[in-house]
C-alpha cells in the first residue's frame, strides 16, 4: 500500500472493512457518530481514536461525496491520516 | 459379453457423472479465485489495524491472554483446540488428515475441542473423539461472522486452531497455529510513533478502544484460518474433481470402445444365425 502524500487543506482517508475498501483518498472531511454523538473530522483535527457507533458516515472527497453505513468501528485521526475500520 | 444396449446405458450415467465433476471443478476454480481475493483484503486490513494498535503502547499477548483469568487455575481446562473443517464431502481426505495430525497433539484430560464444520464433527463421532462445541463454518462468499467462536474460546489460556493451508492449486497442508502468537505473526511490525493519552483523544477511553482493537484482530486472525481452509476446501475439491473427471473420461473411451465390439458381435451373431438358417432352409429344399 502506498504511503500517502500530505496535504496542507486536505485529509487522507482509508475507510475499510475487512473484505471490502469503501473509501481511499483524500477528502475535505469526515463525518461519523461516536457515543457522545455526531463528529466532524477537519483538516488539522487532534489525534484521535473513537469507537464509532452504528451511523452513516459521509466522507466528503474532492470530486463526489462518498457515504455508507456501518454497525461498528474505530476511527483513528493521526496527522490528517483518517484510518476508517468499518463493519468488522 | 455384455450387450450393446447395456453399454450405453452405463455410458450415458458416467457422461452425466463427466458433466456434473465439470460443473463442480468450475465451481471450486472460480471459488479459489474469490477466497484468494478476500483473503487479500482481509490481511491488507489486519496490518492497518495492528499499525495503529501497536502504536498505542499495548502487550497483545498479556492483554489478551489475561483476558479469560484462568491461568493457574489448575483443576479447569485452558487449553482448547479448534478445527476448522468442510461443511461437505466431495473434498478428498483433506479433513481426515486435519484429524490425524490435531490427534498427535490431544490429550482429553487437558484439551477441549471445537469444531466448525459438519464433515469434521462427523468424522470425530466416527472416531469417538469428543468435542464440546460445533459450529458450521461460516459463509465465507460473504461476511465471516466468527463473533460466536471467539465467544467459545475467550475463556481459555492457549487457543491452538488446526486448518488447511492452501499452497497451491496441487498442494494443501495441515497447519496448526497459536491464535495468540499468530495475531503478533501477522503483523509487520512497522516504524510506529507511539501514541498516548497525553497527546491522543480516546473516546470513549483508551482501554475500551484497545479491548475492541483486540477483539478485532482475533476476530481477523480466526478469520484468515477460516478463509484459508475454505481456500483449500475449494483446491482440494477441484483437484478431486479434476480426478474424477479424468476417471469418467477414460471410463467412456472404455466404454466406446465396448460398445462398438458387441455391437459388431451382435451383428456377426446374428450373420451367423441367418447363414446357419438359408443353409438349413436349402438342405431341407434339397432333400425335397
Amino acid at each position: 500500500m502506498a504511503t500517502p502524500i500530505k496535504s496542507i487543506d486536505q485529509l487522507y482517508v482509508i475507510a475499510r472493512g475487512p473484505f471490502k475498501i469503501y473509501y481511499e483518498g483524500y477528502a475535505v472531511a469526515v463525518t461519523a457518530l461516536n457515543r457522545v454523538g455526531p463528529f466532524d473530522i477537519l483538516p488539522g483535527h487532534a489525534d484521535f481514536f473513537s469507537i464509532l457507533s452504528p451511523c452513516e458516515v459521509f466522507i466528503e472527497a474532492r470530486d463526489e461525496p462518498v457515504s455508507f453505513v456501518i454497525s461498528n468501528g474505530i476511527a483513528t485521526v493521526r496527522d490528517d491520516v483518517v484510518m476508517l475500520f468499518v463493519n468488522m | 459379453m455384455r450387450r450393446a444396449s447395456l453399454i450405453e446405458k452405463d455410458s450415458q450415467e458416467i457422461t452425466t457423472v463427466q458433466d456434473l465433476t465439470g460443473v463442480f471443478e468450475s465451481l471450486a476454480s472460480i471459488q479459489v479465485a474469490k477466497v484468494k481475493n478476500k483473503a487479500t483484503l482481509s490481511q491488507e486490513f489486519f496490518q492497518l489495524l495492528w499499525q495503529r494498535y501497536s502504536s498505542i503502547r499495548i502487550d497483545p499477548r498479556t492483554r489478551i491472554t489475561n483476558r479469560s483469568g484462568l491461568a493457574g487455575d489448575k483443576d479447569k481446562i485452558t487449553r482448547v483446540f479448534v478445527l476448522i473443517s468442510g461443511e461437505a464431502g466431495l473434498s478428498g481426505d483433506i479433513d481426515q488428515r486435519l484429524i490425524e495430525i490435531m490427534q498427535k497433539d490431544y490429550d482429553r484430560a487437558t484439551t477441549d475441542i471445537i469444531v466448525l464444520g459438519t464433515h469434521g464433527a462427523n468424522q470425530l463421532k466416527e472416531r469417538g473423539i469428543p468435542f464440546i462445541r460445533f459450529f458450521q463454518v461460516p459463509e465465507s462468499d460473504r461476511y465471516i461472522d466468527v463473533t460466536p467462536v471467539i465467544e467459545a474460546v475467550l475463556p481459555y489460556d492457549k487457543i491452538v486452531v488446526y486448518y488447511e493451508e492452501y499452497v497451491s492449486l496441487g498442494v494443501q497442508v495441515i497447519k496448526s497455529i497459536d491464535l495468540i502468537s499468530s495475531i503478533q505473526n501477522m503483523s509487520q511490525d512497522a516504524n510506529v510513533d507511539i501514541i498516548t493519552d497525553t497527546n491522543t483523544i480516546f473516546e470513549p477511553s483508551l482501554d475500551d478502544i484497545a479491548d475492541q482493537m483486540e477483539i478485532t484482530m482475533m476476530t481477523l486472525a480466526l478469520s484468515q484460518a477460516i478463509l484459508e481452509s475454505s481456500l483449500a476446501q475449494a483446491a482440494s475439491r477441484f483437484n478431486a474433481m479434476a480426478v474424477a473427471k479424468k476417471r469418467a473420461i477414460l471410463l467412456l473411451g472404455g466404454f466406446f470402445l465396448e460398445f462398438h465390439r458387441s455391437k459388431r458381435s451382435e451383428s456377426d451373431r446374428r450373420l451367423r444365425e441367418v447363414m446357419i438358417s438359408l443353409k438349413k432352409k436349402r438342405r431341407s429344399g434339397g432333400n425335397r
